[in-house]
């Protein structure tokens, strides 16, 4: 067995070179680069605990602002529906008047058109009252729907003011309208009885006038005397609706 | 067959005469200073896949002193990772045809083992002055002195003939199969001797660290990481 100092020495140097050179290129930068990754992540970390505190302050924030939206949301609706609900009372009292005017106005409106219906029917009643009532006389003898009224036409002349009275036939004949052509007798009869409550004879001028149903009409000229069924009739429905 | 314990020059420097291992430790420390040269000329703080490697490299070694030692590893991080990545690269350049490893010859081992244990006395007497590292030599009786005197040199020669044996044996055994088996039937037992290569790398580191972790300061840990490390001795 042999020994060679010679390589002893050269191998301990060499170590030792190898171990300047793996120092130098190998385990002072991995090892440098590791730990500026470790205070990069470090300081990454800090960041990131800081930007989370951060985003932490500014969430509750946000919830803080959140909270006063909706108190104050809360307090709006409060509010509106309180509005509302004095918006919707003030529209149902409204509503309710409205209702009670509209209901009156008809109730009003009805009655008004009831009253006219009513009347209309009235005047049919009065106008079918009447016309039967011409109808019926119709049926009477003519000479009772003239010469019967003679004597209370007389009456009625005699019932006139004495000025009035004077004042007939002094313009001329005195214009007589009779349901029908009057015969001579009855014409005599009419003048001899005008002449007795006059106290003097006049002057007839004698027309037929069917619309007076039965009776006769004086028309003078500041006086007229009626006496037929016609005028009768017509107050009678004067009064009929007078009554109403 | 050449008798493995002799040693032969291949030429001369003057008067030095260089044999093949200094020649192919000067192959390794060139072939380590340009590859680590190439692998840390671009680091980053986002690691490629090589960089990534070297980071696990280097953390491992951290860790490993670390346990072992329960101190920073940064001050023996250099050494603990040259002596591993040396034998290791040195034990696989069996790999190569035609070469012989270095640590195959005892005087690289003994190289190894003198500054392991000259680490171990400059570490200690850093870390504890040279009053404090002499007295841990009477440590727990100054009756123990000759012994803890004659441990640092048996200790010593353990490691260098622990990675002698193991790496002379495997070469020595690969030659003699080789020369009687043929080209294929080698490679198992090549195989082999890159497992041991890598045990052996590892165990020398270990070994490494807790002698100068013994020496920096005696602890518990350290005892264990020793006793563990000793078991897994082959």
């Amino acid at each position: 067995m042999s020994f060679d100092w010679w390589t002893l020495g050269l191998q301990t140097v060499n170590l030792l070179v190898l171990l300047w050179i793996l120092s130098h290129f190998l385990f002072r930068p991995v090892s440098e680069i590791i730990a500026k990754r470790q205070a990069a992540a470090t300081d990454e970390l800090s960041h990131a605990r800081a930007a989370r505190a951060e985003a932490e302050a500014a969430r509750d924030a946000a919830q803080a602002r959140d909270a006063a939206v909706a108190a104050r949301r809360a307090e709006l609706l409060t509010g509106a529906q309180a509005e509302a609900e004095s918006a919707k009372r003030q529209m149902l009292e409204e509503a309710r008047k409205e209702v009670s005017k509209l209901r009156a106005e008809a109730q009003a409106e009805a009655q008004r058109r009831h009253a006219e219906a009513e009347r209309a029917l009235r005047d049919e009643a009065a106008d079918l009252a009447v016309d039967i009532a011409r109808r019926l006389l119709d049926r009477l003898p003519e000479t009772t729907r003239s010469s019967g009224f003679i004597d209370g036409l007389a009456q009625a002349v005699a019932a006139l003011p004495e000025q009035t009275r004077e004042g007939l036939g002094a313009e001329g004949p005195v214009p007589v309208r009779a349901a029908r052509e009057l015969s001579d007798d009855e014409t005599v009869l009419l003048k001899s009885r005008l002449a007795e409550v006059l106290g003097r004879e006049i002057a007839l001028a004698v027309t037929a006038d069917p619309s007076l149903i039965a009776g006769i009409e004086l028309d003078a000229p500041h006086a007229v005397v009626r006496n037929h069924f016609r005028a009768d009739l017509d107050r009678i429905r004067q009064e009929l609706l007078r009554h109403d | 067959m050449e008798n493995p314990l002799s040693l032969e020059s291949l030429f001369h420097l003057g008067p030095v005469p260089i044999t093949e291992p200094v020649l192919v430790t000067w192959a390794i420390l060139a072939l380590l200073a340009l590859g680590t040269w190439l692998a840390t000329r671009r680091l980053s703080l986002t690691p490629g896949k090589l960089q990534t490697v070297l980071e696990l490299f280097v953390t491992t070694i951290d860790a490993q002193v670390h346990d072992t030692m329960q101190r920073e590893p940064a001050r023996f991080r250099a050494l603990i990772g040259t002596i591993f990545l040396f034998v290791l690269v040195a034990n696989w350049s069996s790999l190569v045809p035609g070469i012989e490893p270095p640590t195959a010859r005892l005087e690289t081992d003994a190289a190894l083992a003198l500054i392991v244990f000259a680490a171990t006395i400059w570490y200690g007497i850093a870390a504890q002055g040279l009053r404090g590292y002499l007295a841990t030599f009477a440590e727990p009786s100054w009756v123990m002195i000759p012994l803890n005197l004659v441990e640092q040199i048996t200790r010593t020669f353990s490691l260098i003939v622990r990675l002698f044996g193991n790496v002379m044996s495997g070469v020595f055994i690969i030659a003699i199969v080789l020369s009687l088996a043929g080209l294929l039937v080698p490679i198992p037992l090549m195989a082999l001797d890159l497992l041991t290569g890598a045990v052996q790398a590892y165990i020398f580191a270990v070994l490494a660290t807790v002698f100068i972790g013994a020496a920096v300061g005696e602890q518990t840990p350290s005892a264990s990481a020793s006793s563990s490390a000793k078991e897994t001795r082959p």
